[in-house]
């Protein structure tokens, strides 16, 4: 139990350290939008509650509010250190406010009844599980441990205590009979995952799944007589459907949490209907999430053809960003190279982006990729244009353009030179001619001398004692 | 054989002799007109008694005359080379005089000389140990630089002498008398020429790269370490680790980072560098010289133990022309101020030197105007027809030379053994070279 609080409480922290600019409290006001309301909407028990833990930390101004639906949530579930965990993430929010927002006491005082009920519940209901886990055991009726240690897993999840779930999980994986079993363990290790924000370990799970599903898709055709085979394989095809959003969602995450971004804009895109998803909606991730990450990686990492092919006119992805309008306004602007609306935008939901669990620690990061391609892509028609012209289509001011400019002439995405004294952009022209004669020179120069290295060395090596062999 | 069965043959009607054979036989013996070289150097070499003949070699002719002033260098270039190798032996009570080691070295013949290589060697390692014990080690200079010249088939070829030589060189600063050897680049290895070891290559190029390193030629210092670092070696040796060092500070002056190493170049150096407090330099070069001399400064101890923080600095001073370099790529037109803020350098005066030095040195195109504002331009390479032509022929030449080796190698007997063996298809080689 002891691993699950100091996980609930480092990870917001480390998140912050990852950001690195990350203010401690955010805005949130007219120009912040962070609705509420939406966020307990879209999603369902624990998530919920995360996502408010969050919040309750990092905006002091909506804190209060937070923390009572959070701990309204709380109440419903059976996890005590989850409570803590809520409470402490307003005593560190009300700690920098400086007096600003009234002590915990005042507004929701410790339940102890509640914890000391739940926590008597929880016990019972281990032992129980506990008890039937061992009468299976020694029974050795295969199906039936499978199925203990799946509840014990259950239950260690609905605790928070990821390890023992997990070792739990994967126990259970010895006595699966059928492929359908190792699937459904596969899953419930993933959402495990995702719930802890363990995004190395999910890709091998989603390989799992997606061997078990193909030995379930084998295993199904060969067994059905003819006529009925071709509604068989129909079903078993559209089983498939099912839980590939599933997988391209995971694997999704997967790459996104480790900061390969056009490998998780890739997953994201090939998601399929928003129903498909099925019971992992609002539990594991919210269709309009989808629509966030993807968005935001594919701006950050693809070309611009692949964007309107990938993104715009990809019906599949339209109904997850009809989820969230505002990133419609987002991918349009950069489309039609409105890069201050762009910018604006990202920083109007820049509160929403930070808090969000599995966004905030890379939203700096890949507003950071979106600007540098917007200015890549700005200055491409030019040959040369006045930094002050720039300026202004970014809403930047022009000593800050120049830095960021400069910054990626010497990271050579930019081919072009700053005139400093008048701030003009100049591309760069290079005569192609001269520079191939200087190439051509250069390596026959340096062909000449290597052959004439390599030739001593080959006598070093004829000539037997010249070359060490001690 | 003995000594009296070696002049019995040698020396017609003196087979009746008995007793040790005296100088003065063997000094009238080389005078006479008729003996053949190849047979008196075969003669010497059959005879192992080395002690005793080198003992009656010091001693003096019966008419109190010296024997070196008998001889004549360039006629018995042989018996003034087993003369001059005994008496320059350590225990020595007679030394030469050393006229007559100049006087040798300027005059001996080289054919003859090359059927004794193991005694040209002595006499090399003779001479610089004579010097030495005179306290005089710049008296060997002249002399070593007779016998390194002449003694070689071509300059392309490396000898004991060289990596001698070179030391001496380094050791008495006198870095520009090496040069006309350094000039040639080493080709050849003739071990019947010259009894090499695997060190003499090392040691020679090492010294080289020192010698080209001290007189700023960086070009071609590169060129000897590189050759020093990446000699054929399982386990790399310890002036292979140092040539490795000096190679990187001189390719940060050259070209303002390291150049990677050739593929073939030991890897376990490459891992041993990169952990040293070079690797660390390196990684954070080039900076503002103050950053830099603060990175330096715990490991200030190493560099001047290893004798490389004189480069060190010198890479240092360079750190800002790095930097303005840089800089051309980035800007078209800049202040001197604002120059001198991002290079980290106090005075615009400063910043105008170093950049009119660096146009003037051909590194930058740039022009400075009168209210300080530097505008950089391209750089356009310059080439003329004659560069283009002189190139073609150094292609041609190294194509001849490829193609003349490619048919040595094909007549190679080992090598045809190792093919018709690898290849498993059963050749006669001796069909095949015939």
């Amino acid at each position: 139990m002891d691993v699950d609080t100091v996980d609930e409480n480092e990870t917001p922290a480390e998140s912050q350290k990852a950001a690195g600019k990350k203010p401690l409290s955010l805005p949130v006001d007219d120009a912040h939008p962070l609705d509420l309301d939406a966020i307990t909407s879209s999603y369902t028990d624990r998530s919920i509650v995360e996502r408010l833990v969050h919040i309750t930390a990092a905006c002091p101004a909506v804190a209060v509010q937070a923390l009572q639906l959070a701990l309204d949530q709380v109440f419903k579930m059976r996890d005590t250190n989850l409570y803590f965990s809520v409470r402490s993430a307003y005593e560190q929010c009300q700690g920098n406010s400086q007096g600003q927002l009234p002590p915990i006491t005042e507004i929701a005082p410790l339940d102890q009844k509640w914890i000391d009920e739940t926590a008597a519940k929880n016990a019972a209901e281990k032992n129980k599980l506990e008890v039937e886990l061992k009468t299976y055991s020694s029974n050795m009726i295969k199906e039936s441990i499978r199925m203990a240690h799946r509840d014990l897993a259950n239950y260690y999840r609905a605790v928070g205590d990821q390890a023992s779930a997990l070792k739990h999980y994967t126990k259970s994986r010895e006595f699966c009979t059928t492929s359908h079993h190792v699937l459904d363990m596969c899953f419930s290790i993933i959402e495990l995952l995702i719930e802890h924000r363990n995004y190395a370990h999910m890709s091998t799970y989603v390989f799992k799944a997606d061997a078990a599903l193909d030995a379930t898709a084998s295993t199904a055709r060969p067994t059905g007589p003819t006529a009925p085979a071709n509604s068989s394989a129909n079903r078993v095809l559209t089983e498939r459907e099912k839980v590939q959003s599933k997988l391209d969602a995971g694997l999704g995450l997967s790459h996104f949490g480790q900061g390969q971004y056009e490998k998780a804009a890739n997953f994201f895109v090939k998601v399929g209907p928003i129903k498909s998803l099925g019971t992992w909606i609002g539990t594991v991730i919210a269709p309009g999430d989808i629509a966030v990450y993807g968005t935001l990686c594919a701006l950050a990492t693809f070309p611009r053809p692949q964007i309107s092919s990938q993104i715009l006119n990809n019906d599949g992805f339209g109904a997850f960003i009809e989820q969230e309008p505002y990133v419609r306004e987002l991918i349009e602007a950069y489309m039609s190279n409105r890069f201050k609306d762009v910018l604006g935008i990202l920083e109007k939901y820049s509160t929403r982006h930070a808090v969000d669990p599995h966004l905030g620690a890379h939203i700096q990061i890949l507003i950071k990729l979106i600007t540098n391609r917007a200015l890549v892509l700005f200055f491409q028609p030019f040959v040369s244009i006045r930094l002050e012209r720039m300026s202004t289509a970014f809403g930047w001011t022009v000593d800050e353009l120049e830095q960021h400019v400069v910054a990626l002439i010497q990271s050579g995405e930019i081919k072009a030179r700053v005139d400093r004294q008048n701030k003009i952009l100049k591309a760069k022209e290079t005569d192609q001619r001269s520079v191939l004669y200087a190439r051509v020179m250069k390596s026959g120069e340096h062909m000449a001398s290597a052959n004439r290295k390599l030739l001593l060395r080959l006598r070093l090596y004829v000539q037997a004692p010249l070359c060490n062999s001690r | 054989m003995s000594q009296l069965g070696l002049y019995a043959t040698a020396l017609p009607g003196s087979s009746s002799l008995q007793g040790p054979p005296s100088l003065d036989e063997f000094v009238d013996y080389l005078i006479s007109e008729t003996t053949d070289t190849t047979s008196l150097v075969a003669q010497l070499k059959a005879s192992s008694i080395k002690d005793t003949r080198d003992s009656f070699l010091t001693a003096k002719l019966s008419n109190g005359k010296d024997p070196l002033s008998v001889l004549d260098p360039e006629r018995h270039t042989i018996g003034y080379l087993y003369i001059l190798c005994a008496r320059l032996h350590q225990n020595s009570q007679v030394p030469p005089s050393t006229e007559a080691i100049e006087e040798f070295c300027r005059r001996f013949n080289p054919q003859h000389a090359r059927l004794l290589p193991e005694k040209v060697t002595t006499l090399a390692k003779g001479i610089v140990g004579l010097a030495r014990k005179l306290e005089n080690p710049k008296l060997a200079l002249r002399p070593l630089h007779g016998l390194v010249t002449r003694y070689p088939i071509s300059p392309a070829h490396l000898t004991t002498l060289h990596p001698i030589f070179l030391t001496l060189c380094v050791a008495t600063q006198h870095f520009t008398a090496a040069l006309p050897v350094l000039e040639t680049p080493i080709t050849t290895i003739d071990m019947s020429l010259s009894d090499l070891t695997y060190n003499d290559n090392l040691v020679y190029h090492y010294a080289g790269g020192v010698a080209l390193g001290a007189l700023k030629r960086w070009r071609e210092a590169e060129e000897f370490l590189e050759i020093c670092a990446s000699s054929p070696a399982q386990v790399p040796a310890a002036v292979q680790m140092e040539a490795s060092k000096k190679l990187v500070l001189i390719q940060l002056i050259l070209y303002g980072k390291t150049v990677p190493p050739p593929k073939y170049t030991n890897p376990v150096l490459q891992r041993l560098l990169k952990s040293s407090p070079y690797g660390a330099f390196i990684k954070s070069y080039p900076q503002q010289r103050s950053q830099l001399l603060k990175l330096i400064e715990k490991d200030i101890e190493t560099f001047t133990n290893e004798k490389n923080l004189g480069l060190v600095r010198q890479t240092i001073d360079r750190a800002p022309r790095w930097l303005i370099r840089k800089l051309t790529a980035t800007y078209l037109t800049m202040g001197l101020a604002d120059i001198a803020k991002e290079v980290g350098i106090e005075t615009d005066d400063e910043v105008r030197a170093i950049i009119l030095n660096m146009i003037d040195s051909g590194d930058i195109n740039a022009s400075i105007s009168a209210d300080g504002t530097v505008t950089f331009a391209d750089q356009l390479p310059q080439i003329s027809k004659a560069d283009v032509d002189r190139l073609l022929k150094q292609a041609q030449e190294q194509s001849r030379m490829l193609l003349e080796m490619e048919r040595s190698m094909n007549s190679n007997k080992d090598y045809l053994n190792k093919v018709s063996h690898s290849s498993l298809i059963s050749v006669d080689v001796n069909t095949v070279m015939r």
